[in-house]
């Protein structure tokens, strides 16, 4: 079973998406913070992550930054699914794509259940 | 503050704090749809998110009318102590469905303060909805605690709505303030999203000559308004 750790700071969305990925297989690691979310690929070794970049503390790209400090987890697949639009992030793809090795990037909104799992499996076939 | 040019850019903030709410409702009808289900607690949950979305726009509205001069709130006599416990009663259910634990605290019996009470119960509800929606916890899968809270200060009576935020720092809200409606997140330490809540609540309070500040109380911290107590009464 493929393990996925959620990073997605409102409980109620985490929810939908883990029911979503638990039936589709996946097992699912959800925390909320940058921190946690740290020590949880720690524990959990999971297969890929998908991240909110909007999260208390220290946000995502902050995360991602320290998360690819560690050479260990250099092949796990991120995605990262924010409510950001993309608009903001213009300028931002290429650091993300290339030096953060971010496998996708998903505008939350606008990105349905089906498309989220899709992108997981580009990602981890 | 928020006149103008600033109305624009709350405006820009509650619509970034709208998605949240209603991506949960596309997402929770799609996994429904999925599932083959739909469960009374799920409708539930939809409902319970269109109405907090439909509750901010409203706390909104009313901040800008009142931002723009459009309508007064008239101050009268407003029990803190009936206002937080009414408050915590509107956002039991979405307190729940984030896992929060809501607790009122009133330390002891005061005089009616001078607000006025449907502002009032506007700017505490946009407090709760941003303060109850972000989770804030360094360790995770454990249940959050809120408190609704009034003490006494030589300045007035003091509400708010504090948490397991230490590390709040006075210097940060005013930043945040700053970035309303321009940065993604301008309140880190306190919630994850656009803050519109907070800023809505802000206006409100300040219509009724307060605002909101960074507050202590116990071990907890959070936001917080003093309000002046009603002469009318003190001098009975």
């Amino acid at each position: 079973m493929k393990r996925i750790v959620l990073i997605e700071p409102n409980s109620v969305l985490a929810k939908l998406y883990r029911q979503m990925l638990q039936k589709n297989g996946y097992d699912v690691v959800h925390v909320t913070t940058a921190q946690a979310g740290i020590d949880a690929v720690d524990a959990a070794k999971p297969h890929a992550v998908v991240l909110e970049l909007q999260i208390p503390t220290h946000n995502g790209i902050e995360f991602l930054h320290e998360f690819r400090s560690y050479p260990e987890w250099n092949d796990i697949p991120v995605i990262v699914n924010t409510v950001i639009t993309p608009e903001r992030l213009q300028g931002l793809e290429e650091s993300f794509t290339q030096d953060l090795a971010v496998g996708a990037i998903l505008y939350k909104p606008k990105t349905s259940l089906d498309q989220l799992l899709l992108a997981l499996k580009e990602q981890l076939p | 503050m928020y006149a103008g040019k600033d109305s624009t850019a709350t405006l820009q903030a509650v619509a970034e704090q709208l998605k949240v709410p209603l991506t949960i409702i596309a997402r929770q009808a799609e996994l429904n749809q999925a599932l083959g289900q739909t469960e009374a607690d799920d409708l539930r949950a939809m409902h319970l998110q269109a109405t907090t979305a439909l509750t901010l726009i409203d706390c909104y509205l009313l901040g800008l009318a009142l931002a723009q001069g459009q309508t007064q709130l008239e101050l009268e006599p407003v029990s803190l102590s009936s206002m937080l416990t009414s408050t915590a009663h509107d956002l039991y259910y979405l307190a729940r469905q984030h896992g929060v634990e809501l607790e009122v605290q009133v330390a002891g019996r005061y005089a009616p303060v001078m607000a006025n009470r449907r502002g009032l119960k506007a700017a505490l509800l946009s407090l709760g909805y941003d303060l109850i929606s972000s989770n804030n916890t360094s360790g995770d899968n454990r249940y959050r605690h809120l408190t609704l809270a009034a003490h006494r200060t030589p300045h007035g009576l003091v509400a708010g709505m504090y948490g397991e935020y230490q590390d709040i720092e006075a210097h940060e809200w005013r930043t945040a303030l700053k970035l309303c409606g321009q940065a993604g997140q301008p309140f880190t330490s306190l919630c994850a999203g656009s803050g519109a809540g907070l800023f809505v609540a802000d206006i409100i309070l300040r219509s009724m000559t307060t605002q909101l500040r960074v507050g202590r109380r116990q071990k907890e911290a959070g936001l917080a308004a003093t309000f002046l107590p009603s002469q009318q009464l003190v001098f009975i």
